[in-house]
């Protein structure tokens, strides 16, 4: 009977601990930045040399982090459905590099800057917000992250710069574009502007 | 019995501490349930893009077949869709580029040379030095709002920075202590407090992203911005470049980084601007609609409190 209550109780902590886990989106963001702080910091990573091994480790993390194909459909709206599944395919990978190659120099000259975490907004069920800033010696800038959960994880799918949302921001511009352009157009123009940057 | 007792305690007391946010405990349940296989599927999901083989289009078709009429512009932030008018289009294309000169052949050798002269304390010092004399500015718009919490905060900051911080030199205020951050607003969110939309968007030469409500800040400024009243008019130049140059000194990099990043930078920009200041306005309002919300959130999680400057 004593050992049949204590498995139960066991049981019940494990039902009960995993929402928990899963219901706390800032914890997983903060975790990520965490990580990232932890490569920009490493003492062994600050030679010149050692920075291709430094972008490695974060696209790692921004694997992880991410949910590259959500931040995509959102830019795009009623337009992803104009894209062929093979564009689409080609899309998400060329904004992904754009991303990448535009933000890495700035996120990699980041060192010493403290990040404060410091308000979750649920927005709905399963969408959230995080705020954060980032304090340097003469500013602070607000960095929100949205985050939505997905197959039980929570993933950043836009990120507020100072009010300003990305997936916003490139939106107008897509929106712009394919207003008087094909898709096909518009990957063009990301191809050259990745290969250009 | 007791055993019952303690199981009925201990079940009580867990399911209490979920109540805190009931909305994702409760969607997250059964997920959590079925998690080895939505495992599966997250990191079929991550590998798509990086490797191209088999047939990855047909994967990420099969994700999305079910969700294929779903429009992504009603979601979460649907408030946020904004647009602005442009007639102005060819104009402000030709000033956006002029600025964008502006900036790369002048502004910003003359700012990296004076950032290798300067150090940033100093620098800084300058630029709190010029956010102070900013003052009668951003005291008549709180007035104008109604927001006389915020006048005083602004009254308070300007009289202590400038007898204990040397002449607005140092911002003792927003340090701990005293906490009286700045309040930053202007007379072009005034206007959009009281319902005045933008209009149209407008790219003046120097100034840059404007529009038609938000150029009566330029008009403001020129009365209310202590350096315009230095005479003669070419002194008062010096100064306003003086302050463009030291502000620029600290912010290298940021008008470069938004440019890469952009498809189309003149739309980029535009976009932000827009989206920057209507999330201002909204900050305004909602703290005019919370009188109280100062003394009852903490200045940093309070999203109308306007944002820190050193």
């Amino acid at each position: 009977m004593e050992k049949r209550i204590v498995v139960f109780c066991i049981l019940i902590i494990f039902v009960l601990s995993i929402p928990v886990y899963a219901g706390v989106p800032m914890t997983t963001v903060e975790a990520s930045v965490n990580r990232v702080l932890a490569v920009l910091r490493d003492s062994k990573l600050k030679s010149p040399a050692a920075k291709e091994k430094k972008k490695e480790k974060l696209r790692i993390i921004y694997k992880d982090m991410f949910d590259e194909i959500e931040f995509s459909k959102r830019t795009l709206t009623r337009n992803w459905s104009k894209f062929s599944p093979a564009e689409r395919v080609e899309f998400v990978n060329l904004f992904e590099q754009l991303l990448e190659k535009s933000y890495i120099d700035k996120i990699l000259d980041y060192s010493n800057e403290k990040v404060d975490f410091y308000k979750e907004n649920m927005t709905s069920n399963n969408t959230a917000e995080i705020q954060t800033k980032i304090v340097t010696s003469s500013k602070e800038i607000p960095i929100f992250y949205r985050v939505t959960l997905k197959d039980g994880k929570w993933k950043v799918y836009d990120v507020v710069v100072e009010n300003v949302s990305l997936v916003q921001n490139y939106r107008t511009q897509f929106n712009d574009i394919l207003a008087k352009d094909t898709p096909a157009q518009l990957l063009d123009i990301l191809r050259k502007k990745v290969k250009a940057l | 019995m007791k055993k019952h007792l303690t199981l009925i305690v201990l079940f009580i007391f867990l399911a209490m501490g979920c109540a805190h946010s009931p909305s994702t405990s409760s969607n997250a349940l059964p997920q959590a349930n079925s998690s080895s296989q939505l495992i599966l599927l997250a990191s079929n999901a991550d590998e798509i893009p990086a490797k191209s083989s088999d047939n990855p289009i047909d994967a990420i078709d099969n994700e999305y077949k079910d969700d294929q009429n779903l429009d992504y512009a009603d979601d979460t932030f649907k408030e946020e869709k904004v647009e602005i008018a442009d007639p102005l289009e060819p104009f402000n294309r030709a000033m956006h580029q002029f600025n964008d000169k502006l900036y790369f052949w002048a502004l910003k050798p003359v700012a990296q040379g004076y950032k290798i002269v300067i150090p940033e304390p100093a620098r800084i010092s300058v630029k709190n030095f010029f956010s102070n004399l900013g003052f009668p500015s951003r005291f008549l718009s709180c007035l104008l709002q109604t927001d006389f919490s915020g006048a005083a905060t602004e009254a308070g900051r300007f009289t202590i920075n400038t007898i204990w911080g040397i002449g607005g030199l140092l911002d003792p205020s927003s340090g701990k202590e005293l906490d009286l951050q700045k309040q930053d607003t202007d007379l072009g969110q005034t206007l959009g407090v009281y319902g005045v939309g933008h209009g149209l968007y407008i790219v003046w030469p120097v100034f840059g992203p404007s529009s038609p409500r938000d150029s009566i800040i330029l008009v403001g400024n020129y009365f209310l911005y202590p350096p315009w009243y230095i005479q003669p008019l070419y002194a008062s130049l010096g100064v306003s470049t003086y302050e463009l140059v030291n502000y620029t000194s600290l912010s290298i990099g940021d008008y470069e980084a938004l440019k890469d990043a952009a498809i189309d930078p003149y739309v980029a920009f535009r976009d932000a601007y827009i989206q920057y200041r209507m999330k201002q306005v909204k900050a305004r309002k909602a703290k005019l609609a919370l009188p109280t919300s100062q003394e009852v959130n903490p200045p940093a999680a309070d999203p109308a409190s306007p944002k820190k400057e050193i």
